[in-house]
């Protein structure tokens, strides 16, 4: 949206398949788990390598669609990193399916009922 | 494909991504080229962590938690300078403790500044915004919301954006 309004953007995603298939116009791949996209907390180094990467792809491109993976691992493993988010309440949306697990039929084909439409 | 951030998340949340992925249509991508190299353009940055300021509206958990089909799509706008002491972040889905530590773990506002200092990039905008990402209806967020962020980044003279997702 931005993009068709005259300001050329890049987007940095952790799911880049996702935000491919979504069709962006600069995409910046990323390897980090979710809630932590330019790295660790007060690992200024790394948060500036990440913006950096990620403003480079945007100098970059030559046109829409193009990809680039970047070059930085993730510190921890998986469950590791998985563990540092434990004891968080659910999301509303997964408390409902807890309840409603039929409903996940919907979330996975995306027919989202409407604002007051409560399933 | 090489990045897979998806063995960061546990099995039910990767099979919906993956059909969502699987069966989204892409359209007409647009594209605007840089007008300027990056080293003279006044960058601006786009969280989808739902950061607000303390001193703003918070986002509407409460709706989402009433409606959980619903997200609020409403977006903040968060000066340049503000830290992780003047916000919060209100997205349900996510851990908010990371960027509530170091804001720049969401929106690197400060790290934006050192690069510019650096000469990689011209300016840090004056003004930085941010959405809530869970949103699976979004009309409103593409009708209404982005078109009013891209008139306040026009209004500064931005050149560029990055988006960073949570």
């Amino acid at each position: 949206m931005l993009e068709a309004s005259g300001i050329p953007t890049v987007t940095l995603s952790m799911i880049p398949d996702l935000t491919r298939a979504v069709g962006v116009p600069r995409l910046a791949g990323l390897g980090y788990p979710m809630s932590r996209p330019l790295g660790r907390p007060h690992d200024a180094d790394g948060q500036r390598a990440v913006l950096r990467a990620t403003l480079e792809v945007l100098a970059n491109a030559s046109g829409p669609g193009c990809y680039v993976e970047l070059p930085f691992e993730w510190p921890e493993s998986p469950a590791v990193a998985r563990n540092a988010s434990k004891g968080l309440p659910p999301p509303p949306i997964v408390d409902l399916l807890q309840k409603k697990p039929w409903l996940l039929a919907r979330l996975y084909s995306g027919r989202v009922p409407g604002r007051d439409g409560l399933g | 494909m090489a990045i897979d951030s998806y063995r960061f998340l546990d099995f039910a949340t990767r099979q919906i991504m993956k059909a969502w992925a699987a069966r989204q249509e892409s359209g007409v991508i647009p594209f605007t080229p840089l007008a300027k190299p990056l080293r003279a353009c006044t960058v601006a940055l786009v969280s989808t962590a739902g950061v607000a300021r303390n001193d703003a509206r918070p986002f509407d958990q409460d709706g989402e938690r009433r409606n959980p089909w619903w997200g609020d799509p409403s977006f903040r706008a968060i000066p340049l300078g503000t830290s992780e002491r003047d916000v919060r972040l209100y997205h349900l889905h996510i851990d908010p403790r990371f960027g509530e530590a170091d804001l720049d773990v969401v929106l690197p506002m400060r790290r934006l500044a050192e690069l510019a200092a650096e000469g990689v990039v011209g300016s840090p905008a004056p003004t930085h915004y941010s959405v809530m990402g869970y949103i699976l209806e979004p009309r409103e967020l593409v009708e209404q919301t982005a078109p009013a962020i891209a008139e306040r980044m026009r209004a500064e003279r931005v050149d560029a954006a990055a988006l960073v997702p949570a």
